[in-house]
């Protein structure tokens, strides 16, 4: 049992220097519902409303905590999410070469909710960072749910060259914090 | 240049369709006057990011081996491919449209369009719907469409056609997109920073995205195994086009079609990096829809029930394409821009010069002729070969030997005449390349030139310095009057080689043979002769071969009749030194080039090819080979401190020597011997070859050259002028005529350290 842990102790470190590298903030937090919650209220401030889509593969009950928040709304209506200053989901994946977390785009509201807020928070689980992009193209990796799913790759937030200068939050959001469940 | 017209005054849409060679002049003229600063800046931008991300990818060349694999055998399988994504996309709950034309295309999308009774669409980006120009169509029945990548808005607001098929808008600098959307807009809101103006594009189009009915995207890649698309951006506004409405269009090439998603992993690694050098982008979709999520509508309005997703696959022109024994290796293309980046002449005018109405850049012209009509492709002769793009593509197609053959058929298409054809008689054309124009024949036949102006050296040199002898050549053969060419030396290298050798007889092994190319033959033959004092000295034996054509004069013009006869003519004779067991040895880089990359499409005989492209060596990346095996002291050998013109130097490798890998060695030998270099970072000089001599692209050359220049002067800066080196004859050239002052070949300063 030693090793894997090794290995996946130094996946949590290429995560974070990439995710890093590419303009995202990382925590590695342990995996209680007191902890989750305060990582959360921490990342997101004193924004006025939070939108939250429940996770489809962590427990429910991870985010009970932080769900008791009164800012926390997660049935938003249209007008709620696309005037929201923060979306909270989970990530059923992460990639440490190139620090993205990946994010189901067909179960429920995830999509959305990670999309339309300039603040998005993505909760991922430490055994499920991946070494590499092409690692989700694998049968044998994570049950070949990125063979399966409707996802995507996010990578820092979102960004342009086309204005000129690199400016970063464009149509997507505009920061990315990562919370990394050991 | 044939226009007098104010570059300002030329629009891009003006100058997008250059089968009139007008229009690529004039395209020219406002591209390098308006756009260049922008295009340069941004390309190199991508192009040197690219190069440090692919240097953090220890399978590069394994990843490009199995995407080429992948890509060739998808285009070999993609009739049933098509039928296995069709089934897929089905089984998905998804509409399938396989359209023979881009209006079949854009009929089916205006249909779905018009039974959901949308009102406005919002586009991702989607060079392929540039393509079908599906704007257009859709704005006729009465559909706003929205275009959401900014770089694509710009587009729209200044009516203009794409410049770069991954950055569509990047000849827009921040201060022409500011006055433009001043002027458009008529808006007195800040605009002055790209905060401020990504600001104000991101309102405009959030909503749109609230309130759009439709959404269309393209597709980087397709999987016939899933029916996933997998899509490439960073702005988020692809997910927006994917995630918020209700209707779902993808529309893409056929060629975009891989067997399985399990494709997209080698892709995905290779893609972004080869693209704008990020791992990744901020977002990669990977997709088979309709999505299940729940859709979204905006406030007030009643969300829909269901999601439906098209797939919209247009031919136009690929299945011609797939047939086409050698364009359809542009089918291979995943549009990720490398070859655009890593193109001296794109750098400097980008797309609308060096494109088309769609697409643009080196693989540009097969894609423009493929989809459209030959003459479109006109733009590809800014291709200049010099081959910079063929290591930098990521699924390994070679693109110059690609516009090579676009150059031979718009040759032909121009027509024969009788003056081209005796033209063609005197100067050596195979019949078939008698056809091309007059200009053409005059450098692709260098070989006989150089053979009579050497030969009649003191009235061949005397009568280009005759007067009216440069206004002639230029209104003749187009060799642009500024450009004086090279005077022809009294003596050729075959001929001071045979006066040397006369009484001493080499016992010296191993052997080479230096290929006597017809460049350094009849047009440097002391640097010739250099190079074989320096491989002699350290111990080898050297022969000079006959001088012959390798082809690369005639190739670079399109005359591949010409080029083959010349290449099989020249193997058979260097053969035979391999089989006496020697090695050979080039000096010009671009005949270099020939044996080991561009033979194999010359040569009808396999074995021969191999061998050449085996055996073959630039002298200096012979000699640091050789001195590694038997650890000689170049330091000893070729004490830098007795060189004569300094032991400080600029140098500045081939394009052509570097694809080959052939020019950090050159490098390693004159440190060893203790010279101190700087070297360029340019992609190319802008001569290659023949194209800077030429009347209509001498701007351009010099254009390109100038960033060079500027090196040799930021060089310079500290500790004074260095000493100017350079592999290639026509570097040489180009370097001279920039800096005007002497330039060696490498060869050349070590010789000159022998006693």
């Amino acid at each position: 049992m030693h090793a894997p842990v090794q290995v996946q102790e130094s996946l949590i470190e290429q995560f974070t220097d990439s995710a890093i590298k590419a303009v995202a903030t990382v925590e590695v937090i342990d995996r209680t519902p007191a902890a989750l919650r305060d990582a959360i209220l921490h990342a997101v401030g004193d924004a006025k409303r939070i939108l939250y889509a429940p996770p489809q593969e962590l427990p429910l009950a991870l985010f009970s905590d932080f769900a008791k928040d009164p800012r926390v709304v997660a049935d938003a209506n249209a007008d709620e999410l696309v005037h929201s200053a923060a979306g909270v989901t989970e990530a059923f994946a992460a990639v440490a070469s190139t620090g993205s977390v990946c994010i189901n785009v067909s179960y429920e509201r995830t999509g959305m909710v990670s999309l339309l807020a300039p603040l998005q928070v993505a909760v991922v689980a430490a055994e499920t960072i991946v070494p590499q992009p092409r690692d989700m193209f694998r049968a044998d990796v994570l049950d070949g749910k990125g063979l399966a799913r409707d996802f995507v790759f996010v990578t820092g937030p979102s960004a342009t060259a086309d204005m000129g200068p690199l400016v970063r939050g464009v149509h997507g959001p505009h920061k990315l914090h990562i919370i990394v469940l050991r | 240049m044939a226009t007098s017209v104010n570059p300002a005054d030329i629009t891009p849409r003006q100058v997008a369709n250059k089968s009139d060679k007008k229009a690529l002049l004039q395209a020219l003229r406002m591209t390098l006057g308006v756009q260049s600063a922008a295009i340069r800046h941004n390309t190199q931008t991508f192009n040197n990011n690219r190069y440090a991300a692919i240097a953090r990818l220890p399978d590069y060349n394994e990843l490009k081996d199995r995407a080429r694999q992948i890509k060739e055998n998808a285009i070999a399988n993609l009739p049933e491919l098509l039928r296995q994504l069709e089934a897929s996309v089905r089984a998905n709950g998804g509409h399938f449209y396989l359209a023979k034309t881009a209006a079949d295309a854009n009929q089916y999308i205006r249909d779905v369009l018009v039974r959901h009774e949308v009102k406005l669409v919002v586009k991702g980006k989607s060079i392929t719907s540039e393509e079908t120009k599906l704007n257009h169509a859709l704005e006729a029945a009465g559909i706003r469409v929205a275009e959401s990548d900014l770089a694509e808005f710009i587009l729209q607001v200044a009516d203009e056609q794409p410049s770069h098929i991954v950055a569509p808008a990047l000849h827009y600098s921040r201060e022409r997109i500011t006055a433009l959307f001043k002027r458009k807009f008529h808006t007195d809101l800040p605009l002055d920073t790209g905060e401020e103006l990504t600001k104000f594009a991101r309102d405009i189009l959030r909503e749109q995205f609230i309130a759009a009915d439709a959404g269309i995207s393209g597709a980087n890649l397709i999987a016939a195994d899933s029916g996933s698309i997998m899509l490439v951006e960073s702005e988020g506004n692809i997910r927006m086009t994917t995630t918020l409405p209700p209707v779902h269009i993808a529309i893409a090439g056929i060629e975009k079609v891989v067997p399985s998603r399990k494709d997209f992993g080698t892709f995905i690694e290779l893609l972004p990096r080869s693209g704008t050098g990020q791992p990744l982008t901020s977002y990669v979709s990977i997709l088979h829809p309709p999505l299940k999520a729940p859709t979204f509508a905006a406030p007030g309005k009643e969300p829909a029930k269901t999601r439906e997703f098209h797939m919209v696959l247009i031919d136009n022109g690929r299945s011609r394409m797939r047939e086409d024994p050698v364009l359809h290796e542009a089918l291979y293309c995943i549009r990720c821009s490398a070859c655009l980046n890593s193109c001296a002449n794109f750098e400097t005018v980008g797309g609308h010069a060096f494109g088309g109405e769609t697409y643009s850049g080196g693989i540009g012209g097969s894609w423009e002729a493929g989809t459209g009509t030959l003459m479109n492709a006109r733009f590809s002769e800014l291709c200049t070969a010099c081959s910079r793009c063929v290591p930098n593509c990521p699924v390994r197609i070679d693109i110059p030997w690609l516009n090579e053959n676009l150059r031979q058929r718009m040759n032909h298409a121009q027509g024969a005449s009788p003056g081209k054809f005796l033209f063609g008689e005197m100067t050596g054309s195979a019949p078939q390349d008698s056809v091309a124009p007059l200009q053409k024949q005059f450098f692709g036949n260098y070989n006989n030139f150089g053979k009579w102006g050497t030969r009649f050296a003191s009235l061949a040199n005397a009568s280009i310095h005759m007067p009216g002898a440069r206004s002639m050549m230029q209104s003749v053969f187009g060799v642009d009057s500024r450009r004086s060419l090279p005077p022809f030396p009294k003596k050729t290298w075959e001929q001071l080689y045979r006066e040397e050798r006369d009484g001493k007889q080499s016992t010296l092994k191993p052997g080479l043979v230096m290929l006597a190319d017809v460049f350094t033959n009849y047009g440097a033959p002391e640097r010739g002769m250099a190079a074989i004092r320096v491989l002699r000295a350290i111990g080898l034996d050297v022969v000079l071969s006959p001088a012959m054509s390798d082809g690369r004069a005639a190739m670079s013009q399109g005359m591949i009749d010409t080029a083959t006869r010349e290449a099989r003519a020249i193997a058979p004779m260097l053969r035979r030194y391999l089989d006496e067991g020697r090695k050979i040895v080039v000096l010009e880089p671009s005949s270099l080039a020939m044996l080991r990359r561009d033979f194999k499409h010359l040569l009808d005989d396999d074995d021969t090819q191999k061998r050449l492209a085996q055996n073959s060596f630039e002298p200096l990346e012979y000699l640091w080979q050789v001195a590694q095996e038997q650890q000689t002291n170049l330091a000893q050998k070729f004490p830098a401190s007795k060189c004569p013109h300094g032991t400080r130097l600029f140098y500045h490798s081939h394009c052509q020597q570097r694809t080959c890998n052939s020019a950090a060695q050159t490098i390693e030998v004159l440190r060893a011997a203790g010279f101190d270099v700087v070297t360029s970072s340019v992609e190319c000089c802008g001569m290659a070859g023949s194209f800077g001599y030429k009347r209509e692209y001498y701007e351009l050359s010099m254009a390109v050259g100038e960033d060079l220049f500027a090196q040799v002067r930021r060089a310079d800066q500290e500790g004074g002028p260095r000493t100017l080196v350079a592999s290639g004859i026509s570097c040489h050239e180009q370097l001279l005529a920039g800096m005007g002052r002497e330039v060696f070949h490498p060869a050349e300063l070590l010789a000159s350290t022998l006693a």
